[in-house]
């Protein structure tokens, strides 16, 4: 309990919580801007996850905040759920290892379903890149799941021809973004880097999963020189992300006709 | 396929224009989430695009869905000028509204690519087109098209989406999904349509089609040479005979009256958008060649702007530019007297002028097909044509039509000459055209098209 509850009335502590909740959303919205605005070069898909991250964290912090402040005590429900929490890692240990590294690997390793790779010992085409493995087709017909952890701890060889021009971004749109008018502001931002890009393609953005809230797409480009594929990289997160900011601003929902 | 096909199709121009501004009033967009067209009057308050790829789907949907081959259809369209939702008889329409700023953009890119498909100069260099601002204005259309069939599908659960033309390429790979995809590819498609550094691209954008459909052999295996490996097919495209009426005399005399035209008059016959991919001013520098030796002769043009030049469309002034252009090159050859501009005729007053022709000519210095050549066909009318359409696939030179290379207005003038100086010729002409026509029947497009289409959705 906290010390300062025994001080107040029936009504108060109903009216504190609010306060509280209250103090929460604003706590979480400017620590989402402040992370937005510190990792505007960073990959736009790891800035999101970032600010989801911190979001998710402020707000279990304020709700055991605002039911302490209603008089609960949550000492046993804290123990309960970090017990819980401890229960998931080690029994889900490997599923959440193979969860993490596809997420890393989704970011930093470069290859992409329909490219051919080798990885150890076993070598094939990406036909499948799930959460927990990414299978492989390998020259004499069969299917090689190799687990996705597999693929952060390992040499890669991406053995697919010019696989070195393609920098591919990958970026995740919530319903407060316009599609269409992302595509079109992204594409007359990253046009400004034509000579450093093969003039042959310019940027094409794809589906990676749609659900009707969340668009996740890759944005890829093909480099003219491989040394510049870092810089490409850097300077293309960093424009995705002013697009992003930018539409965010006016906060819109998808404005398609239907 | 004993289930009817449910599909989505996608054109750029509009099954139907309103005739007046849309919205009139705020209070009718809020409350008209569907406007039914069925309550309003044809000619009055809305009009059927009046040719193009919609003149040839419609009649295509009407008939499937009597056969029982389509059961629900959708329609997708640029449409500007329209509620988000309409309804005409049994199908749904769905309109696209891109803003002002972004139409002028997406209409620099159409009509580049446009030009390109028929052999004309573009500004700028081609390589550039892909990098520009307007690209991403059709983009822009592509996407917000395809994110409305994304949602109509999950509301619809359509068996197959079937796409036309080259404004909607890049819907397909912006669609995504499992869903099977049909393109039909309208325009021209030779080694002048795609420059090469286009090519990955376009094949990028082709690719994610289960089935390319274009309107000649030719443009197949240009197809297979740009190095498409996808199925392709070949259909002709169609018309529905029936659309077609055979007027009376009189009906006939008093048409063509109230154009203008005398009854001693001998009618050559234009039928083409205002454009000058159409090559108009060949006919009448053709024309002007033989006026002294036929002094009844007079050449008549039909036709005016298409969507992409309509107020209600995408506003692009070229067709009113090349009018003048063509009205200041019939002054100075002095045929003012001997050219009549129509602009656009209703389907009665173009019966009675192709029963009134002594021939047809189509000048086109690129054309992906030529209907009009079949329209005079069924009007039993002798027919000139240029080489670069691609109806001359099916003309055998001399039997069921002339063909000229468009750049050589000699021949034209002298084949015109022919015609007119041989009425049996003109007659045999017409009546191996009459039976040609059938090949691009709107019967014969119905079961093909309709095994394509179960082919893919059961595939």
């Amino acid at each position: 309990m906290l010390p300062y509850l025994d001080q107040l009335g029936p009504v108060e502590p109903v009216a504190l919580a609010g306060i509280v909740l209250v103090v929460t959303w604003l706590v979480a919205r400017g620590v989402g801007g402040i992370l937005r605005a510190a990792m505007q070069e960073s990959v736009p898909h790891v800035a999101a996850t970032a600010v989801r991250l911190s979001s998710a964290l402020i707000w279990v912090v304020g709700i055991v905040i605002a039911v302490q402040t209603l008089g609960v005590a949550t000492d046993i429900l804290l123990l309960v759920v970090a017990i819980a929490g401890v229960a998931l890692v080690v029994a889900f240990r490997v599923p959440l290892e193979n969860l993490g590294a596809k997420y890393f690997s989704d970011v930093y390793v470069p290859f992409k379903a329909g490219d051919t790779v080798q990885v150890g010992n076993h070598a094939g085409k990406v036909i499948e890149i799930n959460p927990i493995s990414t299978v492989l087709l390998s020259e004499d017909d069969h299917l090689v799941s190799v687990p996705n952890s597999t693929f952060v701890r390992e040499v890669v060889l991406n053995l697919t021809p010019n696989a070195w021009r393609e920098v591919v971004i990958p970026v995740t749109l919530d319903n407060n973004v316009d599609l269409p008018s992302f595509e079109s502001e992204v594409r007359k931002s990253l046009s400004r880097l034509r000579p450093r890009l093969d003039p042959r393609f310019p940027p094409i953005l794809t589906n990676r999963a749609r659900t009707p809230g969340v668009a996740e797409l890759s944005l890829v480009l093909f480099v003219r020189r491989p040394q510049d594929r870092e810089p490409v990289a850097t300077e293309a997160n960093r424009r995705v992300s002013l697009v992003l900011e930018a539409l965010r601003r006016p906060r819109r929902r998808w404005s398609i006709a239907s | 396929m004993e289930e009817p096909l449910s599909i989505c199709i996608n054109t750029q121009t509009p099954l139907v224009q309103l005739l007046s501004p849309w919205p009139a009033t705020s209070r009718q967009r809020r409350v008209a989430k569907e406007l039914d067209l069925d309550r309003l009057k044809e000619g009055q308050d809305y009009r059927l695009s009046p040719g193009g790829v919609t003149r040839m789907v419609l009649p295509l949907v009407e008939r499937l869905r009597s056969r029982g081959t389509l059961g629900k259809a959708h329609w997708v369209a640029l449409n500007p000028n329209a509620p988000p939702k309409m309804r005409y008889h049994d199908l749904a329409l769905h309109n696209v509204s891109i803003g002002r700023a972004r139409m002028l953009g997406y209409g620099v890119v159409k009509e580049a690519i446009w030009r390109l498909a028929h052999g004309l100069r573009t500004p700028g260099r081609p390589s550039d087109l892909l990098w520009t601002d307007d690209f991403s204005e059709y983009a822009y259309y592509n996407r917000s098209t395809a994110e409305l069939l994304r949602r109509l599908d999950r509301k619809y659960d359509f068996h197959l989406f079937y796409i036309h033309d080259f404004q909607q390429l890049q819907v397909g790979a912006m669609l995504g999904g499992l869903k099977p995809k049909l393109f039909r590819w309208h325009i021209p498609f030779g080694p002048t349509t795609v420059p090469p550094e286009w090519g990955a691209t376009f094949e990028e954008y082709l690719s994610h089609y289960d089935t390319v459909v274009v309107s000649t052999d030719r443009y197949r295996s240009a197809l297979r040479d740009f190095g498409y490996q996808g199925d392709t097919r070949r259909l002709y495209p169609y018309v529905d005979p029936k659309e077609y009426g055979y007027p009376s005399p009189p009906e006939i005399a008093s048409r063509c009256a109230a154009l203008g035209l005398r009854p001693e008059d001998e009618v050559g016959l234009l039928v083409a958008r205002m454009d000058p991919a159409k090559g108009q001013d060949r006919a009448i520098r053709a024309f002007a060649r033989i006026a002294r030796k036929f002094p009844r002769l007079k050449l008549v043009l039909v036709g005016n702007g298409s969507f992409s030049g309509a107020k209600g469309g995408l506003a692009l002034s070229k067709s009113a530019q090349w009018r003048s252009e063509l009205e200041l090159l019939v002054h100075r050859l002095g045929l003012d007297a001997r050219v009549l501009f129509t602009g656009h005729v209703t389907q009665e007053t173009l019966d009675a002028l192709y029963e009134r022709s002594l021939f047809t000519v189509l000048p086109s210095s690129k054309e992906g097909f030529g209907l009009v050549v079949v329209e005079s066909w069924l009007h039993r009318r002798p027919t000139l044509v240029s080489r670069e359409a691609g109806i001359t696939e099916i003309i055998r030179s001399g039997r069921n039509g002339l063909t000229f290379d468009p750049a050589d207005e000699v021949t034209l003038a002298a084949q015109i000459e022919t015609l007119l100086n041989d009425p049996e010729l003109r007659s045999m002409m017409g009546d191996e055209g009459y039976r040609t026509s059938s090949l691009c029947s709107l019967d014969n497009a119905a079961i093909e098209e309709s095994k394509l289409m179960e082919e893919l959705a059961e595939a």
